[in-house]
């Protein structure tokens, strides 16, 4: 079969997803990951500042809490929050599992991977909440 | 609710005739409806009362053929599956995106056809149990359970409309679509299938599995709930051990 | 019959046709690994690191120079690293990567070239600074 006998129309222009809610949902979906990498830059600053000794690492913590800096760091942190909103609502759709043959429920799933952003949460305050 | 409350509404069609023009222009007509008129009625009351130029494609009228999908105020349905009670304002029919079209709704689908029988959606079994004896034919047997692993992506009746739905599609043709993929799957999941192996070089290619970004439009319009995204995403992941295992196995 | 074709595929694409993806799952392996990181750690961690640590909202010693380097420059630190960084930023790339198709911007060969590649060079320097503040 020759595979390029049937017609093709031209791509998408580059505005495609303008044009309906669903799809801007999707990009701010694929957004999430801008925020994301400038936060994700400021920790590799951090980590620097932190092998150079306790003078820049007292430096990177101001520079942490300029306002620009932490404005963009607020919204990493609400991207983040979207993107698990997003993204555990896949995970049963993607990898349904199946417990003795029966196959458990997609909201149990979701649950179970908030229930780990919680614990992550708690052991972070165990860390650092405390005197 | 009274059905028998008759209305008027408008709706505007995109007409395209080639014969008489190379552009597509709008056309509005107005028609009776009550709350039992689906969008192919009103096509249909067109068609036999007002303009009889118009051309769509129908013929079950209760979504099973899979002909009569179009756009519906930019959203991939089926005409007969569309009702205009649900529509307030305006309501604006095209032909389904993404497919050349060839005369006012009705679309080359070819393209999908060539992508659908790339992947082989039927059963494989080169090397049956037994061989076949057509003195004593044997079925195939399959219970509930391994009926219920891929009994929702059965449910596809090759509308095009996730074709439509999806911007991967429309941004590479190439792409092999939802549909494609989610019967491919589809028959990798079944316990009477040999025919993994074969279904997988098509799979594991840039333009198989790996062109979809979960945009996951495709499984809110399919109008049969097969979900065609969780079958593609799925096939990711039998891509992935397919990659590992030839990896292993050098 | 005669089609118009409006955008052929070139014969010289039709050969490649059937060439097998054998980088993709790795990084969409990599993609979803960073994808589940990216939500069940870091609104933690950036909660913590970036909002209440220069706002001072956490007790003085939290975070100290000290506190901070005993935990950073060990191994589960390098885990932590791993996780939250080189994870996360392979996730990144191949969105990006994808982002950059959706909007017609640049080739995608050399984009993939280009994300997976930055990615992996940063993560090889966030390990890299563990490693150095471990033996140094």
């Amino acid at each position: 079969m020759d595979k390029s006998s049937s017609q093709r129309l031209p791509p998408l222009k580059r505005n495609w997803w303008l044009k309906h809610r669903f799809f801007k949902l999707y990009m701010l979906r694929e957004a999430t990951v801008l925020p994301l990498v400038f936060f994700t830059l400021c920790l590799l600053a951090g980590m620097v500042a932190l092998l150079q000794g306790a003078e820049s690492w007292q430096g990177w913590i101001a520079f942490m809490g300029s306002p620009i800096v932490l404005v963009l760091n607020l919204l990493a942190l609400a991207a983040s929050l979207f993107h698990a909103a997003t993204f555990f609502v896949l995970f049963p759709r993607v990898m349904p599992l199946r417990i003795a043959g029966h196959s458990l429920p997609d909201k149990a799933i979701v649950a179970g991977q908030w229930a780990g952003v919680v614990a992550v949460a708690l052991l972070f305050f165990w860390l650092f909440g405390r005197a | 609710m009274n059905t028998q409350q008759i209305s008027t509404k408008q709706i505007s069609v995109k007409r395209y005739l080639p014969d008489n023009s190379a552009e597509s222009y709008w056309q509005q007509y107005e028609l009776p409806v009550d709350d039992s008129t689906s969008l192919l009625d009103a096509l249909n009351h067109i068609k036999e009362q007002l303009d009889s130029t118009l051309s769509y494609r129908w013929s079950c009228r209760m979504a099973i053929c899979g002909s009569c999908g179009v756009m519906v105020n930019g959203i991939p349905k089926l005409g007969c599956k569309t009702f205009l009670r649900d529509y307030e304002g305006e309501i604006r029919i095209e032909p389904l995106s993404h497919f050349p079209v060839q005369r006012d709704l009705v679309v080359d689908m070819e393209i999908f056809l060539e992508h659908l029988a790339a992947v082989k959606p039927y059963l494989i079994d080169d090397n049956p149990v037994k061989p076949y004896d057509p003195q004593a034919p044997e079925t195939y047997k399959q219970s509930p359970e391994q009926l219920a692993r891929y009994k929702q992506f059965a449910n596809c009746i090759n509308c095009g409309l996730c074709y439509s739905a999806c911007p991967q599609f429309g941004l590479n043709p190439e792409f092999l679509g939802p549909a494609a993929l989610t019967l491919a799957h589809r028959y990798n999941l079944d316990s009477r299938d040999n025919g993994k192996k074969e279904r997988m070089a098509e799979l594991n290619r840039h333009e198989g599995v790996w062109s979809c970004t979960f945009v996951g439009f495709c499984s809110k319009v399919c109008p049969k709930h097969v979900d065609p995204a969780a079958a593609v995403n799925q096939g990711k992941v039998e891509a992935a051990k397919h990659t590992l295992i030839a990896l292993f196995k050098g | 019959m005669e089609k118009l074709a409006m955008n052929k595929p070139s014969m010289g694409k039709n050969s490649t046709q059937h060439k097998q993806a054998f980088d993709e799952p790795l990084w969409w392996g990599l993609f979803s690994a960073g994808g589940v990181c990216f939500a069940v750690f870091l609104p933690a961690v950036i909660l913590f690191i970036a909002v209440l640590l220069p706002l001072g909202l956490l007790p003085a010693e939290a975070l100290s120079y000290e506190r901070a380097s005993s935990l950073l420059f060990s191994v589960p630190g390098f885990l932590f690293v791993g996780a939250v960084v080189c994870l996360p930023l392979f996730h990144a790339a191949h969105r990006l990567r994808h982002g950059m198709f959706d909007i017609s911007v640049g080739n995608d060969s050399i984009n993939k070239k280009l994300m997976y590649g930055g990615a992996a060079l940063l993560s090889i320097v966030a390990l890299g600074l563990v490693v150095a503040g471990f033996l140094g």
